[in-house]
């Protein structure tokens, strides 16, 4: 499975932030999206999800069996503040979220059993969202995003206010998740993305670009990266 | 002291021309030509500073005018006897209620953050030349309109003259003992949080002012001009007092910052998403048997109850309360009964207006965003048009059972009451004020939540981005007022509400099928 983004033109009135976007996300890989303050990077998750609407460009889904256009339902989209219904608990939420998905998740579990995966404790489960740290309401977010197991994962800085230990439980989480989607992973932190990420991707004056990171020493990469950056 | 008063006049007037070209920019069609650019316009910032000015006079003389036209000249005809003593009373106490509720110098507002904190302004200058600046427009705006008010009735010009002097010290005097309160307790006060004490004193200056002359207790005129005398030299006191204080920031550094001012919570947006998160329930032993989307409506509907149900309940309550005594007053008294009946066989355009403040439809929309909506919309199941409409058909339901309550109760109220009054000759009456009241519930519940399904206002940060809305609102609120004005029998009018509200609903109902899904997401 492929994304393909077509000539994507996307302004802010007079200011041009996407500049006809050209490039194909492969699944089984996790991309790490880097680029400036303001460089468009959530602008252009944004458009992938259909929330603001776009001059030119197409997004198609390519498949062994046919092409067709990327749906609202292919993406699951986790942003760096996480929202989550403040006046419901973690189970309610979740099975509001099975109830309406019955037909379509393919191995359901049981509630408690999503909850163990996501190492949500057992006194935590019956409690308030809206009593839920950040980093839990985090962990929350990122299980709805999971069991809709959406073909493309857009995620915009979603690990860095989290704490040590939740952010690499997260990480294990992606990484299990990569097999068979597409995740797309913006970030400012550069160790990050080179940790975590199979390919990165600067998101520059505009245009996507990536950087080959083949038979190059993870500071070498670095100095690519910044340079791209301040061209 | 004036370089400062120039600078925080530049602050001010920066902040409101930018926020005049951004009004222009929100205005719907209109505002798409407006670019960016137009905040760096020479000849716009000019038009801007004109509205400043514009705004700043308003501010200055219609306040007072409207206060003294309609709190006081107004009042004063009801009283058996209005020479001037009655004006100076009335002014001499409702100043001691206005003097706490509005101190200025206490009031935790933007301006003062982005001086004193952001732009590192002197506390003390900054504080006392904002604050002269404001004692002087207050004697400015008041003195023609005490003179003019005065003079209609029977006040002495010269002590017409004293009074806009006597309004400025006593707020100075007010300040002066919160000063020194915070200066030998270290408790601060904050306008907009007023302590009981506050309150009390307020009806304290209230009962005076407007009960005593009702019983003709009346301060003589001698004793409130030796009274106004005392107060502004005490004020004159007061302004050496100002100059001589200097824990100005240290108050600020409290007020500005606390649980009210903090930057997350600076903005007004945030400080009503806040309110409306405290209504949830916190009580996890509230559940529902429902499945999906009922599932998650009841939920919601239950965890807000105290804004919703209980709200509807309590004004039920109040009304049942009202119609009992209307009652008992017009079976004890039935000279007035013709006199009530001739009233509800034309008053009920009347209605209009009381169902649109009854309704809860507009807080229920508010918290629907603010606590369900603005985070679930960030989910692309939750746009998806199935979810969106079946979720819609739950929440219509909810809204209207909840608005009908009060609805049904206003309704059987007024036709009991049509009939102990008389009754009316024409028996259709009756079904028709009935049920055109039920009407106009339905139509005010699907109104509020057709209209924030369809022009959804509010970005990720909970701001209103929608002029449409405001606007849609604003001419809600115009309809429904002009409607008080109307005087049309029962039969006419309640057959058009009928019929009105019934394709109004047909019509807004396709309309959100049709748009909804489109038109519900997050503003940018």
């Amino acid at each position: 499975m492929q994304l393909k983004i077509e000539n994507l033109h996307k302004s802010f009135q007079e200011k041009e932030v996407l500049k006809g976007i050209d490039f194909t996300f492969e699944e089984g890989k996790i991309y790490g999206l880097l680029g400036r303050n303001g460089s468009g990077k959530t602008t252009f998750f944004n458009c992938l999800n259909h929330d603001i609407p776009f001059e030119e460009g197409t997004f198609t889904l390519v498949d062994q069996k046919e092409n067709r256009p990327l749906e609202l339902e292919d993406i699951g989209y986790v942003l760096s503040t996480p929202n989550v219904p403040e006046f419901l608990t973690a189970r309610e939420f979740l099975k509001f979220f099975l109830d309406i998905h019955q037909d379509k998740i393919k191995e359901e579990k049981s509630i408690d059993e999503y909850f163990e995966f996501m190492h949500i404790e057992k006194e935590d489960r019956d409690k308030l969202l809206k009593d839920y740290s950040y980093g839990m309401k985090n962990k929350m977010q990122m299980l709805v995003n999971m069991i809709a197991d959406p073909n493309v994962l857009l995620l915009d800085e979603p690990l860095t206010s989290l704490d040590v230990v939740v952010a690499e439980e997260m990480k294990q989480v992606l990484k299990s998740m990569k097999k068979n989607h597409i995740l797309i992973f913006s970030t400012h932190i550069m160790e990050l993305a080179l940790s975590l990420c199979d390919e990165i991707v600067l998101l520059h004056q505009g245009t996507l670009k990536e950087i080959d990171r083949s038979h190059m020493s993870d500071q070498e990469l670095r100095d690519k990266i910044l340079e791209a950056l301040t061209e | 002291m004036i370089k400062t008063w120039i600078q925080s006049f530049q602050i001010k007037n920066a902040y409101r021309v930018n926020t005049f070209i951004y009004s222009l920019k929100q205005l719907p069609l209109i505002g798409k030509v407006f670019k960016n650019a137009l905040y760096g316009n020479t000849a716009l910032k000019i038009l801007g500073t004109f509205y400043s000015i514009i705004v700043e006079l308003i501010s200055t003389f219609l306040g007072k005018f409207l206060y003294l036209f309609f709190l006081i000249y107004l009042i004063l005809p009801m009283y058996p006897s209005s020479d001037g003593s009655y004006f100076v009373h009335l002014l001499l106490f409702l100043t001691g209620a206005g003097a706490l509720l509005n101190t200025y110098l206490f009031n935790p507002t933007k301006d003062k953050y982005y001086a004193m904190f952001t732009l590192k302004m002197d506390a003390k200058k900054y504080t006392l030349s904002d604050y002269y600046d404001r004692m002087l427009k207050v004697v400015i705006g008041f003195m023609p309109f005490t003179c003019l008010f005065g003079i209609l009735s029977q006040v002495p010009v010269w002590i017409c003259i004293l009074l806009p002097f006597y309004v400025a010290a006593f707020k100075i005097l007010v300040n002066v003992y919160f000063l020194e309160k915070y200066k030998r307790t270290g408790i601060v006060t904050d306008e907009n949080h007023p302590v009981k004490g506050v309150w009390l004193w307020i009806l304290f200056f209230l009962i005076f002012a407007y009960g005593l002359p009702y019983v003709q207790i009346v301060l003589p005129l001698s004793f409130s001009v030796l009274f106004l005398l005392l107060v502004v030299i005490g004020g004159i006191w007061g302004i050496f007092y100002l100059q001589k204080y200097s824990k100005y920031r240290e108050i600020y550094k409290i007020i500005l910052t606390n649980d009210n001012m903090n930057l997350a919570a600076y903005q007004t947006k945030n400080m009503e998403k806040k309110t409306v998160q405290k209504g949830i329930d916190v009580n996890t032993k509230i559940v529902s048997h429902k499945t999906g989307y009922a599932y998650f409506n009841e939920l919601f509907v239950k965890r807000h109850s105290r804004i919703l149900s209980k709200s509807a309940i309590k004004i039920t309550w109040v009304m049942i309360g009202i119609f009992f005594f209307l009652t008992v007053f017009t079976l004890s008294f039935p000279v007035w009964k013709e006199r009530i009946n001739s009233i509800l066989l034309v008053m009920l355009p009347y209605f209009v207006f009381i169902m649109y403040c009854i309704n809860r439809g507009q807080e229920v929309c508010k918290a629907m965003f603010m606590n369900c909506d603005h985070s679930m919309l960030t989910y692309g199941f939750y746009r998806k048009p199935k979810v969106l409409l079946n979720l819609f058909k739950e929440r219509l339901k909810s809204v209207i059972l909840i608005n009908l309550l009060p609805a049904f109760t206003l309704a059987l109220g007024l036709v009991f009451l049509l009939y102990i009054t008389g009754g009316t000759t024409q028996f259709l009456d009756y079904p028709i004020l009935f049920f055109s009241i039920l009407a106009m519930s339905i139509f005010f519940s699907v109104h509020h939540l057709v209209l924030y399904y369809l022009l959804q206002p509010y970005n990720q940060e909970s701001e209103t981005k929608s002029a449409t809305y405001g606007i849609a609102n604003g001419a809600t609120y115009l309809f429904c007022y002009y409607m008080l004005k109307i005087r049309i029998p029962i039969f006419t009018f309640g057959c058009c509400t009928i019929l009105f509200s019934i394709l109004y609903c047909l019509i807004s109902l396709f309309l959100v099928y049709r748009y909804a899904p489109k038109t519900f997401h997050l503003k940018n």
